[in-house]
């Protein structure tokens, strides 16, 4: 399928700025966190082959592991049923500079990865199924966390975790909590150069305890029906 | 001392440039009597280091026996052209055509890797760990993803079941150092720059054993 036929459909950030380089990002003055330029939107355009990406993911499934399960030290996000879109998204983004993310970049980079390969990958990962089990945090203070998510993570996140695909906004359910941590402060300290502003304001004034409350929450969503 | 030089010095010219059309042709058209080429080539060039079936008896030589037959043809093709560097290797595969590759390759690739051995077990435990699960602290992927189930190896990443330990480490910091730098995709020069020496030892060990 093509990610980008969805995305045109609900959304519609094509174009940007044509002075706008690859690399801006969080602080960047031109930075627009949902662009769809370059080779960005080559992948999205591309139709990927999921049987291609799965030779292609073999690469990959040294770090995320066989079945992208990722693991739940969050040292490796899970990547299976992610939004194919939000997939893109990351991989162009890391390989550009966006998001900094020195582990992975050599196993990205254009001399390894074509924005089709990157397609091809996407559509793979999207469709494999999600476990039920995953890491999860300490499960103290869930109540709290549950009112968080539904105040303000759950209008883009959707009530099951879901994501939207059509927005880049990716699905947080069954993704493993350590790693939703990790990436939640990052995002709240402006560390993750790819990430959405208006997330980054919503969460700014949460504390350590909020995010772990909100993240523990999203991380015990159910994944049935995916 | 390297044997393998005054062998080539030896080697017959008739194979450039009829000798090598005449090898395609035999290639084509007899796949017995290519064989029985390779064998003598093979015997002729490469023997004295790598072993009559392949499997050198040298710790710093790599066994060819076994190896998929496109890595074995890109690695000539890369020494030939410089993209990989050896003193030794290179005089030798300047001296084949792209025939005598395809051949030596084949030929090789039919042989039966003999059994590294293992002695240090604790060590090759260490190393089958590194191996099937990679190092998440410093970032190593596991090993097995590319070099599949005991290093076998398929036709997209080399086998490196029971290939030599010495060999084996000597790549590896020769891929960190940047020595070597004919890597596919160049995806094993930042794997081997996140190794460890130790870590090395340890998956060489293992690999031995397979």
């Amino acid at each position: 399928m093509h990610a980008v036929a969805l995305l045109v459909a609900g959304f519609g950030a094509l174009g940007g700025s044509a002075a706008q380089a690859q690399g801006s990002g969080v602080g960047d003055k031109d930075y627009v966190w949902n662009e769809m330029r370059g080779e960005k939107l080559q992948a999205l355009m591309a139709k990927g082959d999921a049987a291609r990406g799965e030779i292609a993911f073999e690469v990959c499934a040294g770090c995320h592991k066989s079945g992208a399960v990722g693991r739940p030290d969050g040292t490796y996000p899970r990547l299976a049923g992610q939004h194919a879109s939000v997939l893109i998204k990351q991989m162009v983004d890391i390989r550009a500079g966006r998001r900094k993310n020195p582990k992975m970049l050599p196993f990205a980079s254009q001399h390894v990865l074509s924005p089709q390969d990157i397609a091809d990958i996407a559509v793979y990962l999207e469709g494999l199924p999600v476990p039920a089990e995953n890491g999860r945090g300490p499960g103290t203070a869930l109540e709290a966390g549950r009112k968080l998510y539904v105040e303000d993570c759950q209008s883009c996140h959707g009530a099951a975790g879901e994501g939207d695909g059509a927005r880049f906004y990716p699905r947080l359910s069954g993704q493993h909590y350590a790693y939703l941590l990790r990436e939640g402060l990052a995002i709240r300290e402006g560390e993750r150069g790819n990430a959405n502003p208006k997330m980054m304001k919503i969460i700014r004034p949460y504390s350590d305890a909020d995010l772990k409350a909100a993240l523990d929450y999203a991380s015990r969503l159910s994944v049935d029906g995916r | 001392m390297n044997p393998a030089i005054p062998l080539i010095r030896r080697r017959p010219t008739e194979h450039a440039p009829l000798g090598g059309l005449l090898l395609a042709f035999s290639l084509a058209l007899a796949p017995g009597l290519a064989r029985a080429e390779a064998q003598q080539l093979a015997a002729t060039v490469c023997a004295a280091c790598h072993g009559p079936d392949g499997n050198s008896v040298a710790p710093t030589f790599p066994k060819l026996a076994g190896q998929f037959p496109a890595y074995l043809e890109r690695q000539l093709a890369d020494f030939k052209s410089g993209k990989r560097k050896s003193d030794i290797m290179t005089p030798i595969a300047a001296s084949l055509g792209p025939e005598d590759m395809k051949g030596l390759a084949t030929y090789f690739s039919a042989m039966k890797t003999s059994p590294g051995k293992v002695e240090d077990k604790d060590l090759a435990a260490a190393g089958e760990k590194l191996y099937t699960e990679g190092n998440p602290d410093s970032a190593v992927p596991a090993c097995v993803s590319c070099h599949k189930e005991k290093g076998s190896g398929d036709k997209r990443y080399p086998r490196l079941a029971g290939q030599n330990q010495a060999y084996l480490i000597q790549q590896l910091m020769d891929l960190k150092s940047g020595v070597r730098t004919n890597d596919k995709m160049k995806l094993m020069q930042p794997v081997a720059g996140r190794l460890t020496e130790q870590e090395m030892k340890a998956a060489a060990e293992y690999l031995a054993g397979q």
